[in-house]
């Protein structure tokens, strides 16, 4: 417990001092107010944000998309990535068009979905969903690539039912490589999301910075910044604690 | 039948299944009586697009505004990413001041930063070289990081068995150990700097690039050349990563023996 303590507090003394320089400087007058920001106003403007709803607002409107957008890349991606691995004619299929599609960067498709699908919901949760699928699909590959064939041949032999095998081979073997995939999706995901918010949006955490910066509060600006990395922050901190949880028969 | 898959031709042109398949459905699309031609320029448009800015040399310009942002990104945040990260890596200090810092900053997303780097610096190149600088700093933290502070115990020992001065241990033991985890964590860099280089490109839309070019297609609708734009910047993430690739097979030339 005090080492738990002693940690937080060595951990959160950089960014005390951070704070208190920024708020040195700023009330030191080293820029102008409009640029440098002191910290106690961006304090001020969360607070204010939060108690009158429109954090609240902006965020569950952000999160909806990621879940949405998330759930549905994910899915696809599981089901792509389990189908071009146990079947070779489906990787000779459809292997290469995946290989040539990841290789774009996926906000380069946000510009040619934005004219498919105007500005909307459905661009948001599409990209989001874009994002999370290629590192869902490749990693499920690997994971079930990665499962020894001596267990097929195991599962054979004793005639396995298809379920059980699922459930209980195939699963639990392809777990950790592909929770790390989901991981990895979700803060690609978070990121795509904010980006497109910021480009089209009518709420969500990015419009909330993009109105922001347009009118010039870099208090809201940088409220946002916060809460986006908090929440960045949060989902790779769960992510990761499911992953842990999921994986600790693996360890014992 | 699975033996058929062995052979070369037949892999090959069932890869090329998928691909021409959703051309031929993109062109259906694309006919002049259908629904959503608009959205859907035929492959002759795409092709004349392509020829249009071949010819013009506005591809090529834009390819390397892109590719030149990505690189100086990749430079600044690079060299500053593997510098922070020898510092954390070698002093416990470093690590348990700058670490929480880092650790926090990186989980802002990283085009949100946007907003803020435009008030600051305007939105033109600083504004842009300093998201994709950012971009490369991050995975080269953490892989130099974990390169320098993973070194092998023995071959410290030996080290010391042998006097070697910090700059000796440095040259001889600490830096061939890390490098091809510092190798792998420019990679990333690369990768994301790319990210970010076309993501701020999109979301600024002005100066020039393969970015702001799709920006501007898009502002006018011409699907045709965002199509080409687009394809470009998946070849040149593609051709860029495989340089390093070959590059880093290179440098590691000597491991091939143990690894």
């Amino acid at each position: 417990m005090t080492r738990t303590l002693s940690r937080l507090a060595t951990g959160l003394t950089p960014l005390v001092i951070l704070v208190a320089a920024w708020q040195a400087a700023s009330s030191a007058g080293l820029f102008p107010p409009q640029v440098l920001v002191p910290p106690v106003e961006v304090a001020n403007t969360l607070a204010e944000l939060v108690s009158n709803g429109e954090l609240a607002r902006h965020l569950g409107q952000s999160l909806v998309r990621l879940a949405a957008g998330f759930s549905i890349g994910a899915a696809a991606g599981l089901l792509f990535g389990a189908a071009i691995a146990l079947s070779r004619w489906t990787e000779a299929l459809f292997a290469p068009l995946f290989l040539a599609l990841r290789q774009v960067p996926v906000l380069a498709f946000l510009p040619l979905l934005v004219l498919f699908l105007g500005i909307e919901e459905t661009l948001k949760i599409v990209i989001v969903a874009v994002a999370a699928f290629f590192p869902v699909a490749l990693a499920t590959f690997d994971g079930v690539r990665g499962v020894p064939r001596g267990w097929f041949e195991v599962a054979r032999l004793y005639r396995t039912p298809l379920v059980p095998f699922l459930a209980r081979i195939l699963l639990p073997a392809t777990l950790p490589p592909v929770l790390t995939g989901l991981r990895i999706a979700l803060t690609r995901a978070w990121l795509v999301l904010v980006a497109a918010e910021l480009l089209a949006a009518d709420s969500g955490l990015g419009q909330m910075m993009e109105m922001g910066r347009q009118l010039f509060r870099i208090d809201v600006v940088l409220a946002g910044v916060i809460v986006s990395g908090l929440v960045g922050f949060a989902l790779d901190r769960g992510a990761k604690q499911i992953e842990r949880r999921a994986t600790r028969w693996r360890t014992a | 039948m699975t033996r058929l898959l062995k052979n070369s031709l037949v892999r090959f042109s069932l890869g090329l299944a998928a691909p021409v398949a959703l051309l031929l459905l993109w062109s259906a699309q694309a006919e002049p009586e259908g629904a959503r031609s608009l959205a859907f320029a035929s492959l002759d448009a795409i092709a004349a697009a392509l020829v249009q800015l071949a010819a013009s040399g506005q591809l090529l310009r834009d390819a390397l505004v892109s590719l030149s942002r990505a690189v100086t990104g990749l430079v600044f945040g690079g060299v500053l990413g593997m510098a922070v990260g020898i510092a954390m890596a070698s002093s416990p200090l470093v690590d348990r001041l700058a670490g929480p810092l880092y650790h926090s900053i990186r989980q802002v997303p990283l085009l949100g930063w946007l907003p803020l780097i435009g008030l600051w610096l305007g939105n033109g190149d600083d504004a842009r070289l300093l998201i994709v600088s950012l971009a490369a700093f991050y995975p080269t933290v953490l892989n130099t990081y974990e390169g320098f502070a993973h070194v092998e115990k023995r071959y410290l020992e030996v080290g010391r068995l042998y006097d070697f001065s910090p700059a000796q241990r440095f040259r001889h033991i600490l830096w061939p150990a890390a490098l091809p985890l510092v190798l792998t964590g420019i990679a990333q860099a690369l990768a994301f700097a790319w990210i970010g280089t076309i993501g701020t490109e999109i979301l600024l839309g002005s100066g020039s690039g393969l970015g702001v070019t799709m920006a501007t297609a898009q502002a006018q609708q011409r699907v045709d050349i965002i199509i080409v734009a687009i394809c470009a910047s998946g070849l040149l993430g593609f051709f860029v990563n495989h340089v390093l690739v070959l590059l880093r097979r290179q440098i590691l030339r000597w491991q091939g023996a143990h690894q």
